[in-house]
């Protein structure tokens, strides 16, 4: 638990000073070193433009991650305004809200992201709303579920009789309940945002060249895949150990609550 | 029971509606104009406003939102998938010819995934919490988090650009098929062997299992019979998820791999901004999707009797 | 006053309460009495409006019940209260909700009546004992004045101490602030010592509505016999008191 928390804030702190690190500007051009091999100069090569690897991928933890970031909490809250509302109108209420989100959730998510995002043409806004119109399903589900749960405690029942308002009543008593189960959700989604973020990229719909994100790097070191072979490697591993350490935090934190639920 | 069945068909009735009302709106309000795209595909040049009027009230888009819905909704509704906007050409032809190579790839991939999923989970939880078992859920995590498209270019260096043992790109020969269903299979192995494993171990920990073991129930046989049933509901269940991953990554693995499936059929749709062809792949993804979720939906129901309508 | 018009409701399709009819007046005390199962809680979710009744009609002085904002006085105390929440926070949310507001000297006043230190209102519902809670229970129940209070069986989470003290204290505060009270409780030695009506329910009907001091000479139902026949041998708490509601009857 403890290096898996160590682990993710390496992995926060990246996202905020990576690109302080760099040692060269992402988009710096030099043509004349193109395709370099790792050296002391460019310790993970260069690509097909000369540009420094490192610096692309220290710079591009602002575009994965912090994208990443936005579009999960976008997802998150309004996924749990709208299980909230589910869970705390009326029946009309919530057969129409589990309908729209069974709508939502009838569709491959990654499929509607790139038609939605290609369609709305490339770049960060369509991306962000592309990835969060189709995430907040997952939120609602989970929020709605345990707000129907609490409905019949006997705190809530009172707190109903007393005429407390749906604000204070979400705010006081189903929020602090909502949260761990929807931390954990929040982290898969997270993950999830991650692979899509490179996923769109990589097809050329998500953040557009020459900005520095991992999946347009990707897009980018396939065609000089024969040439320069480590060039693909290096945003595909940063993927990979990014996505892993927040799932283990995700698998963490889930264990966590389980077996404190179980005392 | 007819009544559950029932219920759980007006359902995907109307989620089916909602996500046509969600495409058309899409479509409607994306930037770019369909009619003048329709027009320049058809005059293969320049063409005026008035013109492109015209073909706007042939298309039925010369009217408000609700009608031009209506307009959008009955032929496909009548299977009519319509022509593409800059080709002209009818799509359904070319549509059916690209679910003839994706189809194949995705039964691949599952079939590959299963065979690497059900042993694995099987290995694994002969001795849960083994290093063994440690190890093959450390697989399957690291494989979770490994993009197909990564995946696929990691392949393709190998066996390609490497080893030259197999071809990269296109889709002519039956060894075309092996690197692309060999990504595909993997991701499907990953996510799904966690699922099977869990689903076992729960299974084993049911009270009735000790039960059938003290009346001598040979081991094997309680494995075949009755943990294999419980084992299977929490698989069922996450396989529509697993069938929206499966066509997830075949997008991905088409474009990697250049072939000319459903997955690349909607890239370069989008990619022209060739409306009718989108909403064909999107209306038809849909549908499969949807009657797949309801085929599970009811098989579950057929399997679990016991479990309400919670999820409602 | 609380009217109940020939309501019946079911649960799950199974019928729970059977053209139940009673009025509760303004400071009159109410008590239900019957065995587990005979849709004393059922009742208490219909008066609340927590469940709905497939016919019959309920009001407060002919307006919705929950438009007189009663409090409702839990079986089980800890229930009653957000676990991550201090007790002073839910003591407080009628008041909050209602925009009432209580001198810091009043609350004292009725802390001190309760027999409720006042820094026990910091602690979390985990950090006080049952009788505490349950306590701390009838203070939010009193809290923004309402005219009605409904008492789910508030007496059965407590030990044969507190069971007495509580009791007591019920009626007396009932004395000073004059609600109406409906107490639900399957004790018909509590009842007895507590109530001006007792209404007898079985399996979802009522079998009598009698006024307190006649249902303790003579139950006019079978049934109510049983009860009062059973509560004796029982010697049940109240049973004192009830002789000497007697006595004072006379």
């Amino acid at each position: 638990m403890r290096s898996v928390a160590l682990l993710v804030f390496v992995l926060f702190l990246l996202s905020v000073i990576g690109p302080l690190l760099a040692p060269y500007d992402p988009t710096a051009i030099h043509i004349a070193e193109r395709l370099s091999s790792p050296s002391s100069k460019w310790l993970l090569g260069t690509d097909a433009l000369g540009r420094d690897i490192l610096s692309r991928l220290l710079h591009g933890t602002r575009w994965s991650l912090g994208l990443a970031f936005v579009i999960s909490l976008i997802g998150l809250l309004v996924g749990t305004f709208i299980g909230l509302m589910a869970a705390l109108g009326n029946k009309t209420l919530d057969w129409a809200i589990m309908r729209v989100t069974d709508s939502f959730l009838a569709f491959p998510e990654l499929i509607a992201a790139v038609v939605i995002a290609g369609l709305l043409g490339g770049g960060i806004n369509s991306l962000i709303l592309a990835l969060s119109l189709t995430s907040w399903m997952r939120y609602a589900r989970v929020a709605r579920g345990i707000g129907l749960s609490l409905q019949t405690r006997g705190y809530v029942v009172q707190a109903r009789l007393a005429g407390v308002s749906l604000l204070s009543l979400a705010r006081w008593h189903y929020l602090p309940s909502l949260l761990p189960s929807l931390v954990v959700v929040w982290t898969s989604m997270f993950a999830r945002a991650i692979l899509g973020i490179s996923a769109l990229g990589f097809l050329g719909f998500g953040v557009q060249p020459p900005s520095p994100e991992w999946g347009t790097m990707l897009l980018d070191a396939r065609i000089h895949m024969r040439a320069a072979p480590l060039q693909m490697i290096w945003p595909g591993i940063t993927v990979v150990i990014c996505v892993l350490v927040i799932n283990l935090a995700g698998d963490a934190l889930r264990d966590a609550l389980a077996k404190k639920g179980n005392e | 029971m007819t009544r559950r069945i029932l219920g759980l068909l007006a359902r995907a009735f109307v989620v089916l509606s909602g996500t046509a009302f969600a495409t058309f709106t899409l479509l409607w309000y994306a930037p770019g104009d369909p009619a003048h795209a329709i027009a320049m595909a058809r005059f293969d040049a320049i063409v005026s406003t008035d013109i492109v009027d015209i073909v706007r009230a042939e298309a039925g888009l010369d009217v408000d939102f609700w009608p031009a819905f209506i307009n959008w909704l009955t032929p496909l509704l009548q299977g009519d998938f319509g022509y593409s906007s800059v080709t002209g050409r009818a799509i359904w032809p070319d549509l059916l010819s690209a679910i003839s190579y994706t189809a194949p790839l995705a039964l691949v991939g599952l079939v590959i995934g299963l065979m690497l999923a059900i042993p694995l989970a099987i290995f694994a939880t002969r001795y849960p919490e083994s290093w063994l078992d440690r190890t093959a859920v450390a697989i399957a995590s690291l494989g979770v988090a490994i993009p197909a498209y990564w995946l696929g270019l990691l392949l393709i260096l190998l066996f390609s650009v490497k080893l030259a043992w197999l071809p990269a790109i296109g889709a002519r020969t039956a060894s075309h098929m092996i690197l692309p269903a060999l990504t595909l299979g993997c991701g499907v192995a990953a996510a799904l062997m966690r699922i099977i494993r869990s689903g076992i171990l729960e299974a084993k920990c049911q009270p009735f299992i000790p039960a059938l073991q003290r009346r001598s129930i040979s081991q094997s046989r309680i494995a075949r019979s009755h943990v294999a049933l419980h084992a299977a509901i929490p698989v069922i269940t996450v396989f529509g998820l697993e069938l929206a991953f499966l066509l997830e990554g075949t997008v991905i693995v088409e474009v990697i791999f250049g072939r000319p499936g459903v997955g690349r059929f909607l890239v370069k749709a989008i990619e022209a901004r060739d409306f009718p062809k989108v909403q064909a792949v999107v209306v038809l993804t849909a549908l499969l999707f949807v009657t797949i979720n309801l085929l599970i939906d009811i098989i579950y129901k057929l399997i679990e009797p016991r479990i309400g309508d919670n999820n409602a | 006053m609380l009217t109940l018009n020939h309501i019946s409701a079911s649960y799950k399709k199974t019928p729970v309460l059977k053209d139940i009819s009673l009025t509760l007046s303004a400071g009159q005390t109410l008590a239900v009495v019957g065995e587990s199962g005979a849709g004393k809680s059922t009742l208490i979710a219909v008066i609340l409006g927590l469940v709905k009744a497939d016919n019959g009609e309920v009001s407060w002085s002919n307006s919705p019940v929950k438009d007189c904002l009663p409090s409702l006085v839990m079986q089980e105390p800890l229930s009653a209260f957000n676990p991550i929440l201090p007790l002073r926070q839910s003591v407080m949310e009628p008041l909050k909700a209602q925009n009432k507001t209580i001198t810091e000297a009043r609350l004292a006043q009725l802390c001190e009546r309760l027999e409720l230190p006042l820094a026990l209102l910091d602690r979390k519902p985990n950090q006080v004992s049952i009788g505490q809670a349950q306590r701390a229970g009838i203070l939010r129940a009193l809290m923004a004045e309402p005219p009605l209070i409904l008492f789910d069986e508030p007496l059965s989470a407590l030990d044969a101490v507190s069971q007495k003290k509580t009791a007591q204290l019920i009626a007396d505060l009932q004395q000073e602030q004059g609600f109406s009270a409906l107490i639900v409780t399957h004790d018909l030695g509590y009842a007895a010592a507590f109530s001006d009506y007792i209404a007898v329910l079985r399996k979802g009907h009522i079998e009598e509505i009698t006024s307190t001091t006649e249902f303790i000479k003579k139950p006019q139902s079978d049934y109510g016999h049983e009860l009062r026949a059973a509560a004796f041998s029982l010697g049940s708490l109240g049973y004192s008191n009830l002789e000497a509601k007697r006595e004072n009857s006379k």
